[in-house]
C-alpha cells in the first residue's frame, strides 16, 4: 500500500515550489560563479588576466599605429580609443571562442541535469561579460591619465551593452549546438575571429574607411556597437546609420539563435 | 490510489546507428519526423508506463535495450522524439552522479554548487550540509580540492549530495556497483529510508538481490519495446526465462 501523500508534501515542506525563471536565474548565477572562481582559484594573477590580455594588445597597436608607421587613425589618445574597442572585442571573442565547447566541456554535467539547456550558453555570455565590466575601470585609468574627456555620450553605455549581449548570444546560442555535429566547426570559427578582428573598427574607426567601404563596414554589427562604446570619449565615432544597423542585426541574431536551439537540443542530447 | 507522479505516454527515441554517419543541416532540423531513417534505429519505442507516488519499481533488460534511456528520459536529461513524457515533481537522479564537480574547487565548493544546480536553495544546503559531508565521512577533507580525492571518496560524496536532494523521485542508474562495501550497504540504508518516506524509486540494475530488495515492480525491456509490467518477481522471471542470465 503506498504511503497516502500528497506529491506537494513529500516534496519538500518548506519549499513554495520555484518558477522557472527562478530557477533559470539560480541555475545561471551558479555557473557563472563556478566559471569565475574556477579561473581565479587556479591562477596567480586571477582577475588581472582578463584585463592583460586587451592591455599587451593594445600597447602593441599602440605602438605600431604611433611609434612606428605615424597613420592618422582613430582619435586622440590613440590607446584610450584602442581600449574602447578592444575591451568588448575581448568579450566578443571570448565567449564565442568558448561557446564552441559549451557542450563538450561540461557534457557530462548536461547529461545528468535537468537544467533549461540554454543555460550552457547563456553562462559563458554572463561570465565573460562580468569580466567585460570587471576590465572598464582600467579603461577609466587609461583615460584619466591620457587625459580623455568623458562626454554624455556615456550615456550609450548601456545601450551598447545590451546590443552587445543580444548578439553574443544570439551567435552563441546557434554555434553551440552545431559543432556538436560538425567539429570542424570549431576551427572554423576561431578562423573567421581572426579575419572579424581586423574587419571590425577596433584598431581603427569607421570615420577612417574610405568613402563606400564604411557603409558595407555597417553591415558588421560590432561597427555599431563599438562606436557606441567610443562614444564615452569620442562622441563623434557614433554613427547612427550602423548603430541602427547593429540593432536590427543583434536582434535578428538572438531570435534566430533561439530558434536553431529550440530546433537542435533534441539531437545534441543525444550525441554527447 | 495515489497520484500518478510518472506518465510515459507511447514514448520512443531514435538513435543512429553509427556515429559517421552522414549528416546534412537538413537532417538536423527536420526534428519533428516521425519515421526513421534507414541509417537509424528506435532504442525505445511505444512505451506506456505510469507511475504512482511510492512505486518502486524495477527496470531490467540486457544491456542496450533501453533501460537507461528509459531512465533518462524520465529525467528530462533526454527528450522523445515521439510520445510524451510527465513528471510531476522533482527528481533526484543518481545517473552519473559525480558529473556535477569541478575538480579545481574543494569539497565544500561542490557540495553548494552540486546542490544549488540539483535545485537546492542556499539555506537548504546550509541546513543539510553536515550531514552531506558526514554521511560521505569526509569530515577532514572539506578544503581539499575535488581532485585530490580517490574514486571512491568521489562516489561517496555525490551519491551523499543527490540522495539528501528531497526530491520526490529517485531514479537510480547502477551506480550502487561502486564503492566499497560498507558504503553500499549505508546506501542502501538510505534508500531504504527514503523509500519509507514515501518516495518513488526508479531503479536500472543488473542485480536481482538489488531488485528484489527494494523493488515491488518491474519493467522488463527487450528490442526497444516494453515487454512486460508487473510484480517484480514475474518481471525477473520472464527475464530470466528468456535468457537465463542466471545460471
Amino acid at each position: 500500500m503506498p504511503v497516502p501523500l500528497s506529491i506537494v508534501t513529500l516534496a519538500s515542506p518548506s519549499r513554495p515550489p520555484r518558477t522557472p525563471a527562478r530557477v533559470y536565474s539560480q541555475t545561471l548565477w551558479l555557473l557563472t560563479s563556478r566559471d569565475l572562481k574556477v579561473r581565479y582559484s587556479t591562477s596567480f594573477l586571477g582577475y588581472l588576466w582578463s584585463v592583460l590580455d586587451p592591455l599587451a594588445m593594445a600597447v602593441i597597436y599602440w605602438f605600431v599605429f604611433t611609434q612606428i608607421v605615424d597613420r592618422a587613425i582613430g582619435a586622440e589618445p590613440y590607446i584610450v580609443f584602442l581600449l574602447a574597442g578592444l575591451l568588448p572585442w575581448t568579450w566578443f571573442n571570448g565567449a564565442i571562442g568558448d561557446s564552441t565547447r559549451a557542450f563538450i566541456k561540461d557534457a557530462k554535467l548536461v547529461r545528468s541535469t535537468r537544467l533549461p539547456r540554454s543555460v550552457w550558453v547563456a553562462r559563458i555570455v554572463l561570465s565573460k561579460g562580468i569580466e567585460f565590466l570587471l576590465a572598464i575601470p582600467v579603461l577609466l585609468a587609461f583615460a584619466i591619465v591620457f587625459g580623455a574627456e568623458l562626454t554624455w555620450g556615456v550615456l550609450w553605455l548601456p545601450l551598447a551593452i545590451a546590443l552587445q549581449a543580444a548578439l553574443i548570444l544570439g551567435l552563441c546560442l546557434m554555434i553551440a549546438p552545431l559543432v556538436v555535429f560538425f567539429r570542424d566547426l570549431e576551427r572554423a570559427v576561431k578562423l573567421v575571429l581572426r579575419f572579424l578582428f581586423y574587419a571590425s573598427p577596433i584598431i581603427y574607426g569607421l570615420s577612417d574607411l574610405p568613402d563606400g567601404l564604411d557603409v558595407w563596414m555597417a553591415f558588421n554589427p560590432l561597427s555599431g556597437i563599438i562606436s557606441l562604446y567610443r562614444a564615452s570619449f569620442f562622441p563623434d565615432q557614433v554613427e547612427p546609420f550602423a548603430v541602427i544597423v547593429a540593432a536590427i542585426m543583434s536582434l535578428v541574431a538572438l531570435g534566430a539563435g533561439i530558434l536553431v536551439f529550440r530546433r537542435m537540443v533534441r539531437a545534441v542530447l543525444k550525441e554527447i | 490510489m495515489s497520484d500518478i507522479v510518472i506518465r510515459v505516454e507511447g514514448a520512443g527515441i531514435r538513435f543512429r546507428r553509427n556515429r559517421r554517419g552522414r549528416r546534412s543541416f537538413k537532417d538536423l532540423f527536420a526534428g519533428s519526423n516521425r519515421r526513421a531513417r534507414p541509417d537509424e534505429f528506435w532504442a525505445l519505442r511505444g512505451v506506456d508506463v505510469e507511475v504512482r507516488a511510492g512505486e518502486a519499481i524495477g527496470v531490467v533488460g540486457r544491456n542496450g535495450q533501453g533501460k537507461s534511456t528509459l531512465l533518462k528520459l524520465v529525467a528530462g536529461v533526454m527528450l522523445p522524439d515521439e510520445g510524451r513524457v510527465d513528471v510531476h515533481g522533482g527528481v533526484a537522479p543518481l545517473i552519473e552522479i559525480t558529473g556535477g564537480f569541478v575538480d579545481d574547487l574543494t569539497v565544500r565548493e561542490n557540495v553548494h554548487l552540486t546542490a544549488g544546480l540539483h535545485g537546492m536553495t542556499r539555506a537548504e544546503i546550509d541546513e543539510r550540509y553536515d550531514e552531506i559531508i558526514d554521511f560521505a565521512e569526509l569530515g577532514e577533507s572539506v578544503d581539499t580540492p575535488y581532485k585530490h580525492l580517490s574514486s571512491g571518496m568521489k562516489v561517496r560524496l555525490a551519491f551523499s549530495v543527490i540522495s539528501r536532494l528531497e526530491e520526490p523521485i529517485l531514479l537510480v542508474d547502477e551506480v550502487l556497483a561502486v564503492g566499497d562495501k560498507a558504503f553500499r550497504e549505508k546506501c542502501y540504508r538510505r534508500i531504504d529510508e527514503l523509500l519509507a518516506g514515501g518516495r518513488t524509486l526508479f531503479f536500472v540494475s543488473h542485480n536481482e538481490r538489488d531488485l528484489k530488495r527494494f523493488c515491488t515492480r518491474g519493467l522488463y525491456l527487450d528490442k526497444g519495446l516494453l515487454q512486460l509490467d508487473g510484480p517484480i518477481e514475474g518481471v525477473l522471471a520472464a527475464y530470466d526465462s528468456d535468457y537465463g542470465s542466471r545460471s
